[in-house]
């Protein structure tokens, strides 16, 4: 699969995909990792046939995707954002009726379907409607209606978002044994850093429409080669004006050990060799400046810190609140580490 | 080949929606069925007033309800396209091997499908009721015929109208403001001739005066081959006017 100067523009807004170029190899876990808005689902349409660009140039499978659409629709499976299930059917009858529009039939189907149902674990549900499923199952049925006709490629955009943690690593590891076991090469979107961090072998970060990184999770975490201490600073009940932040951050920026101090939600993120030996040094050279540090926790590099070095913001800026200083009150006050999960 | 193949599963899906929910067809039957009682007493004193056309209002009546009926029900087909579109089934359907136009016409297919159903409901209610057509099995077929062919014309006008508004709301919108006034200004339920002048030319511009006219003459007289003619002529041009517009409209959403 290879892409190429590929743009999207839409006839009002500025264009979705802004000149993205990358390439995916056989049998590779590809990730698109950014959040919502970044262009990722229109991108995955271009991919899928479903939506024509507006320049650059496409291949899926080694076709070329305005030529040979058909024949890209013989290689590839794709589940969409929203879970494209016929709710009034049951979850076998929309795994028949998927196949029998890939040309399938017959006891092949049968067995298919069977086989499917087990692979996702809904054997005994598969007589129920669609409509009594709860959310994790109908995941776990759309990706199987997708795998129904044993495709070379997967196409999954957010194929997690919504889903509790259990139903998550559940789908995460049917993923894994895909892509390990059956070689189908997998181009997945997530705006999830943990899933791109687990499951994939390389990615792009996208934000806006453009990719800002991309490699192996572990060369872009590398290339920031440093802990993350991410802190707070408070006024008194509230959070600290922004001139007491830059303030802040002059100082932060003069001790040794520290390579950048950058703006982070409503606080400041401080990368530095080693994390934890920062900490008291940050809170001696703040508290002689006399600002009240509110909430402190050491990191190590996440793929956020790479999105956030390229970007200035955290994927997740929205919806991912620090805990404030009036929360914080009823708690004695603490700081220490918190090891984020990797 | 292939598109028959993949129209006749889609054919298919839709019809097992169908019978999952048996009491959409009940709802959608009810109307007409209510409409058929009442209106046959209500208007029974018609067919005593000089130059109406039958023996009695229900032998007149029925027609006129069979085509209600396909011109109420076809409203489902745009709705149930816009269902397609919007919980994304249609893009998974459009990222498979099949055929796309397989898509479009499994689902006319089954709804002309599906009207033909209810007009044998109604035919039969009629019949117990003392409806017996004049032309026997032979013209209750031809009735049958007529009536998918008009729902076909009309559930493309839905069709359109769903897949350019893209949404059902829409869908029902208009279907509500053209319903009523379309019926009563046509000869569903009054002989023109019990109409004011100007609703009698809006009865010739209305294409379910047609549809009712030829269903009428099989159930009243004969096969009068000339009103016949010109109700499939009136239809099929309602038919291409409509699946021209809906392919048309099909195509750009597609891509």
């Amino acid at each position: 699969m290879v892409v190429k100067d590929l743009v999207k523009k839409y006839s009002e807004g500025p264009p979705a995909v802004q000149g993205i170029s990358f390439d995916v190899r056989a049998g590779e876990f590809f990730g698109f990792l950014g959040p919502n808005g970044a262009g990722k689902s229109t991108t995955i349409k271009i991919l899928t046939t479903l939506m024509p660009k507006s320049s650059g140039s496409v291949s899926v499978g080694g076709f070329d995707v305005d030529k040979e659409a058909h024949r890209i629709r013989k290689l590839i499976g794709v589940q969409s954002q929203e879970t494209a299930l016929d709710l009034d059917l049951t979850g076998q009858e929309n795994l028949m009726l998927q196949g029998h529009l890939q040309r399938m039939g017959g006891q092949v189907l049968e067995k298919r379907v069977n086989e499917l149902l087990g692979l996702v674990g809904l054997e005994d549900a598969a007589g129920k409607r669609v409509a009594f499923y709860s959310g994790g199952m109908k995941k776990r049925l759309d990706l199987a209606t997708s795998l129904i006709h044993s495709p070379k490629i997967l196409f999954l955009d957010e194929p997690t978002t919504g889903l509790d943690p259990q139903s998550r690593s559940a789908i995460w590891s049917y993923l894994k044994r895909l892509n390990k076991e059956d070689g189908i090469t997998i181009f997945l979107t997530t705006q999830y850093l943990e899933e791109a961090d687990k499951l994939c072998d390389r990615l792009s970060i996208v934000d806006h429409g453009q990719i800002v990184a991309q490699g192996t999770p572990e060369e872009m975490k590398r290339e920031i080669a440093a802990d993350a201490v991410s802190l707070t600073i408070a006024d008194g009940l509230d959070l600290a004006s922004d001139n007491a932040l830059s303030e802040a951050r002059q100082i932060l920026r003069r001790i040794v050990g520290v390579t950048d101090v950058i703006y982070s939600g409503n606080g400041l993120t401080v990368y530095g060799k080693n994390g934890a030996f920062l900490v008291p040094e940050i809170v001696r050279a703040l508290d002689n400046a006399q600002l009240k540090i509110a909430t402190i926790s050491v990191s190590t590099p996440t793929l956020d810190d790479v999105f956030l070095k390229h970007t200035g913001r955290s994927i997740r800026s929205e919806g991912h609140k620090e805990i404030s200083v009036e929360q914080k009150k009823k708690r004695p006050f603490f700081f220490g580490r918190k090891q984020e999960v990797r | 080949m292939s598109l028959i193949q993949d129209s006749w599963h889609l054919f298919n899906r839709t019809n097992r929606k169908l019978l999952r929910k048996p009491f959409l067809i009940f709802f959608s039957l009810f109307q007409p069925i209510i409409f058929l009682l009442l209106f046959t007493q209500l208007f029974s004193r018609f067919a005593s007033i000089p130059g109406f056309p039958a023996d009695n209002y229900l032998l007149f009546a029925v027609p006129g309800i069979i085509l209600q009926n396909s011109f109420t029900s076809a409203f489902q087909s745009g709705t149930a396209f816009v269902d397609d579109l919007k919980s994304g089934f249609l893009a998974k359907m459009l990222v498979t091997q099949a055929n796309r136009y397989a898509i479009l016409l499994g689902r006319i297919s089954a709804d002309s499908a599906r009207v033909t159903v209810q007009s044998i409901i109604i035919i039969c209610i009629g019949l117990a009721m003392g409806a017996h057509p004049a032309t026997g099995i032979p013209g209750l077929l031809l009735m049958l015929v007529i009536s998918a062919l008009f729902g076909l014309g009309w559930g493309g006008m839905s069709i359109f109208i769903g897949l350019r508004t893209r949404s059902s709301e829409s869908v029902f919108a208009i279907a509500g403001f053209l319903t009523l006034p379309l019926l009563f200004m046509s000869t569903a339920l009054t002989p023109a001739s019990f109409m004011p002048d100007w609703m009698q030319t809006v009865t010739k511009f209305n294409p379910i005066s047609y549809g009712v006219d030829a269903i009428r003459v099989l159930m009243l007289s004969g096969f009068d081959w000339q009103t016949i003619l010109e109700a499939f002529g009136v239809i099929g041009a309602l038919i291409a006017v409509t699946m021209g517009a809906v392919v048309h409209q099909f195509r750009k959403v597609v891509g």
